[in-house]
């Protein structure tokens, strides 16, 4: 169907898109890298070491780089949340939110079930999970398509009525006889399994595969491309009789959803247990990290192991260093500037 | 093909990483510990013995290297800098032992990351200092059955893990007493963080130990759900103020603001955690307690360094030296301060012990009945407030 | 429930909101220029590490509230830089600077986390003594909540009675237009930027200063993002937002005062009220010209800024 200048119009179009992603990667790294070596010697302590123990810590050992991945998980899920809205022009900044309902919605099955076997269970937590956090972005979804309220505005502020939700349910019936912030440890059935020896549970598998079903969809289905065409021209797409409203509300149901499902593979699988106020930021982080890929499926995962080195690196500084561990996201929010103050190159529209 | 050039970038960025890896793990990193805990050089229990044999076994590496873990900031004039200050404490009495410390350490398994950390720098014993640490801990305990675990006001045990506390009810009662009879509305407030057995037996305790002296105070309870939320506890504080409460405790991790907005609204507070809390209530200050748990915990570590440690279920109380009562503030009347060191002696000999019965809940009905007490196995499933008390105890 | 309690009330409102105020009235004038500012949690976080530094080391909070307006004005310039100059995407910089103050509050903070400050002193209006002290510790405020309200009219002033405002404005609905009428709409949202930050800056301090009289670090608890919504809940009205701080801030007190009264509300869902109203302002008032969103603030959140 394409021709072959069409194709090579895309081909072009692609390197482009990388070499900009490449420059953007190398920049990202080094200059944040520097700053905030800067900054560690200004507080006195030795940059050269400490940056062998980021990397010594997470890249150097076997447990090191579990934990990043580890890390990684979630961030791989809510940043896809926010990529598949994004090709059709919505913007989904409700990551956090919609994580919590998922986990909510998912502690809820962990604690009514807790008889059932694993094969039932986990999978029906992941259900609940997933329709948690589509719920949650629903009423967004709902209001973006009938015009009346842009769904940037209720995604955040749904992200802070969220916890507060989780705060109630917890504190409420769900929390276990002595502690009140915590609910019961869920039972094995409802753990997520496992690597053996690691803390990488199933999650990191999901997550991947999601993606790569994702990138299949766009190129490969008929609802890929319509999503496209909406992510170009809404108009023109709504003319040639794509229901432009009806993807609005599932296509943001869907990001809404695997957020969800982030927030069931954390409490399943990491904690094993609903704690309040368990996320920090993993939402934003994942907006951010689809926004600096653009959306793209790889570009998602590198980032967003870069990120998880930057983060699990962080607790290792603290040991050693003596910074206090929140001063990590000093590196991360210099490695974004840096990313957000060059970039000019590619106007948004491009990438949808 | 055309993806080469992101991927050989980024196969360049990872093998730069991995070397840079590589020379770090090289190094051992046992370097400066992480807080500056160095002992400041005190006259030792031991002469010190100026033979010849003058090089110490410092050469050969410490004798225990502790891994010390707080929920917050060491600073912060509470429950963190008090448990810190215990720490710091074995580095003091014990010259060999090397701490590594980490504040700000997140509840449940956030904190298996920096205690594996810690135990990767060659940690022989971790010291959880946080209430929610206790069960990332006893996980880690049984996956490094070498390590010792030692959790602060927990009642899990184990193999290698036990836990240890102070006894605040006694000293609660004590500062009840003392705030019973400070009071001119008799209305007294407690700013709790959540609502949890212990938390509500200190309540019941300083609200039994003021009825003793008052009966007819009233201590109204208000939750924060946070251990340290600094903007919540003043909305509390403020709002307990503004109802007519003139005096002001509190159960969170720092009392440093509460304290200083009772101060700033003449009201008379009393402290908790730590006794540092009194510099924030040069006037309206009554008294307080706090944790002073470095001699217990020097005694822990030398059982773990000469190999007699044993898991014990270990709480000692004011009078064991684990906890400390602050020095009364400027207005306290003499005859309070009197009042309260009777009580103390009262309760010291055992003459007088707290929660015994009959105590009677919000409601009227009877949580410790005629001739029994309330023991401590039970005080941290307390879920009832007594009677006189407003608050909701869920 | 007495007119005491309900006065208690108010006062607990008074305390808790003013901070909130000053944040809403620097996001207002942001917004109105056509930049959310998705990072004001962070701003707030410097602002306020910054007023406790400051006040710790020189023992006069005066000093340290000057500090905290000035480091306010300077994080915004980060978001001016970032959003204005290099026309990065608005909300993707507004949390990298959340993130950015989380980490530099903390570097600053640490060494003063515990300490005792001088704090602002209280002071009660001369005439007012001469009631009964229940009343009067009831209205013992410091200088910035008896500035609040005032500052609220004054930056209503300024963005509807005065040229800059006008600019600010005009620069909110389409920057083109504005600067085809002659503006420079760069320099403008850099003002903007700025004042919005001081005005943060103002509320962060007496957070930290007049308030908690202590820094812990994420102390300010979501502040930023309330301020945000309470932009929205005012529909961008200065004099809107008063109302509006006061109706957020009062939960703690109202919440307590029932649990007095024997009647138990969860704080939590109490807590969601903000959110969940503005929501419902947003869905009844949205289409309403009157009370629209600054439109070029309306591309942003369509994606299209």
């Amino acid at each position: 169907m394409s021709t072959s200048s069409a194709s090579s119009r895309r081909s072009s179009a692609s390197v482009q898109i990388l070499s900009g992603a490449v420059g953007r990667y190398v920049s990202m790294l080094v200059l944040a890298l520097v700053i905030f070596g800067i900054i560690i010697w200004i507080s006195g302590r030795n940059p050269i070491v400490s940056y062998r123990e980021l990397f010594g810590s997470t890249l150097g050992s076997w447990r090191g780089f579990s934990e990043v991945l580890v890390a990684m998980t979630p961030m791989l899920l809510t940043a896809l949340a926010v990529a598949i809205p994004s090709r059709i022009g919505l913007i989904n900044v409700g990551g956090e939110g919609q994580l919590y309902m998922g986990a909510a919605a998912a502690t809820w099955g962990a604690l009514t079930f807790s008889e059932a076997p694993a094969w039932i269970l986990l999978p029906l937590m992941a259900a609940l999970g997933m329709l948690g956090g589509a719920l949650w972005a629903l009423v967004p979804g709902l209001l973006r398509a009938t015009g009346l309220v842009n769904e940037t505005i209720t995604t955040l502020l749904l992200n802070a009525v969220a916890p507060l939700l989780v705060a109630f349910l917890v504190f409420g019936s769900w929390h276990s006889p002595m502690d009140t912030n915590r609910t019961p440890t869920f039972v094995e059935a409802a753990r997520l399994p496992t690597l053996p020896g690691t803390r990488i549970d199933l999650g990191l598998l999901i997550g991947i595969l999601l993606l790569a079903a994702f990138w299949l969809f766009m190129r490969y289905t008929r609802w890929g491309l319509e999503m496209r065409a909406i992510g170009g021209n809404p108009e023109a797409a709504q003319r040639n009789g794509v229901p432009v409203k009806i993807y609005i509300v599932a296509v943001l149901c869907v990001g809404g959803a695997i957020a969800g499902m982030a927030g069931m593979s954390q409490v399943s699988g990491y904690y094993g247990v609903l704690l309040t106020g368990f996320s920090r930021g993993i939402g934003f982080l994942g907006f951010l990290i689809s926004w600096l890929s653009f959306g793209n499926p790889v570009g998602i995962f590198l980032t967003s192991f870069m990120v998880a080195v930057i983060i699990t690196g962080g607790s290792m500084l603290q040991l050693t260093t003596a910074l206090p561990y929140a001063v990590i996201n000093i590196l991360l929010a210099m490695a974004l500037f840096v990313v957000l103050a060059g970039i000019n190159i590619f106007p948004r529209r491009s990438t949808g | 093909m055309l993806r080469k050039p992101l991927y050989s970038l980024f196969g360049v960025l990872i093998v730069l990483s991995l070397l840079l890896a590589a020379c770090g793990t090289a190094e051992t990193p046992t370097d400066a510990p992480a807080e500056p805990t160095a002992p400041a050089e005190e006259p030792m229990e031991e002469e010190p013995t100026e033979a010849p044999v003058a090089e110490e076994p410092m050469e050969e590496g410490p004798c225990l290297i502790i891994g010390a873990l707080h929920g917050g900031p060491i600073n912060d004039a509470g429950y963190n800098q008090a448990m810190h200050e215990s720490v710091a404490a074995i580095g003091e009495n014990i010259d060999c032992v090397e701490i590594i410390e980490a504040e700000n350490v997140p509840e449940e398994a956030g904190a298996i990351t920096t205690i594996e950390n810690m135990i990767s720098e060659g940690a022989g014993m971790i010291i959880a200092t946080a209430f929610n640490h206790q069960y990332p801990a006893l996980e880690l305990a049984g996956k490094y059955p070498d390590v010792i675990f030692e959790h602060a006001g927990g009642w899990e045990m184990s193999g290698n893990f036990a836990n240890f506390f102070g006894e605040p009810p006694e000293a609660w009662y004590l500062m009840g007493v003392a705030a019973g009879q400070m009071t001119e509305t008799d209305k007294l407030g407690f700013v709790a963080a959540f609502p949890i057995g212990w938390t509500l037996t200190f309540a019941n305790a300083f609200h039994l130990g003021a009825q003793s002296v008052n009966p007819d105070v009233e201590t109204t309870v208000s939750y924060t759900f946070n251990w340290a939320d600094s903007a919540k506890e003043a909305d509390a504080t403020n709002a307990l103020i503004n109802q007519g409460i003139d005096v002001v405790t509190m159960h969170v991790d720092s009392p440093a603001t509460v304290v200083s907005t009772a101060e700033s609204r003449g009201a008379y507070s009393v402290g908790f955690q730590s006794t540092h809390a009194q510099e924030f209530a040069p006037e309206y200050w009554i008294s307080g307690t706090g944790y002073t748990l470095g001699d217990t915990l020097t005694w822990l570590a030398g059982n773990v360094i000469d190999g007699s440690w044993e898991p014990i279920f270990l709480r000692c109380g004011l009078w064991d030296g684990c906890m400390d009562m602050a020095p009364f503030g400027p207005r306290v009347p003499q005859e309070v301060q009197d009042e309260v060191m009777t009580v103390s002696s009262a309760l010291e000999s055992g003459e007088l012990v707290v929660f015994t019965g009959p105590v009677y809940d919000q409601e009227g009905n009877v949580v410790v009945a005629e001739g029994e007490v309330l023991g401590p196995d039970l005080m941290s499933a307390v879920d009832w407030l007594a009677q006189g008390m407003i608050g909701s105890p869920q | 429930m007495t007119g005491l309690a309900i006065l208690g009330v108010l006062s607990s409102a008074l305390f808790s909101g003013a901070s909130l105020l000053y944040a809403t009235l620097g996001e207002t004038i942001n917004q109105r220029a056509g930049i959310v500012n998705l990072g004001l949690e962070g701003v707030l976080l410097i602002s306020g590490a910054t007023g406790i530094a400051v006040t710790s080391l020189t023992g006069n909070p005066y000093l340290g509230i000057l500090a905290a307006v000035i480091a306010g004005g300077l994080t915004n310039i980060i978001l001016a830089f970032l959003v204005v100059t290099r026309r990065g995407n608005q909300l993707a910089s507004g949390l990298a600077l959340m993130f950015f103050g989380f980490g530099v509050s903390a570097l600053i903070g640490r060494a003063f986390v515990g300490l005792k400050i001088n704090g602002l002193p209280r002071i009660v209006v001369p005439g007012l003594s001469n009631l009964p002290t229940r009343y009067v510790s009831l209205l013992q405020f410091d200088i910035l909540i008896y500035l609040a309200i005032p500052v609220a009219v004054f930056v209503w002033w300024l963005l509807f009675r005065t040229r800059w405002g006008l600019g600010v404005r005009a620069v909110g609905e389409n920057s083109d237009t504005a600067f085809a009428s002659g503006r420079n709409p760069h320099w403008i949202k850099y003002q903007a930027l700025i004042a919005g930050g001081m005005l943060a800056g103002l509320g962060a301090a007496h957070l930290t200063i007049a308030y908690t009289l202590n820094w812990s670090e994420f102390m300010t608890g979501g502040r930023g993002f309330i301020a945000i919504a309470l932009v929205i809940f005012s529909k961008w009205n200065p004099i809107r937002a008063i109302a509006g701080a006061l109706l957020f801030s009062g939960a703690v007190a109202f919440q307590l005062l029932l649990q007095a009264s024997g009647v138990n509300v969860s704080p939590f869902l109490l807590d969601t009220l903000p959110y969940l109203l503005t929501i419902l302002v947003l869905m009844l008032w949205g289409g309403s010209r009157k009370y629209a969103a600054p439109a070029s603030l309306g591309r942003v959140y369509m994606g299209t800024e």
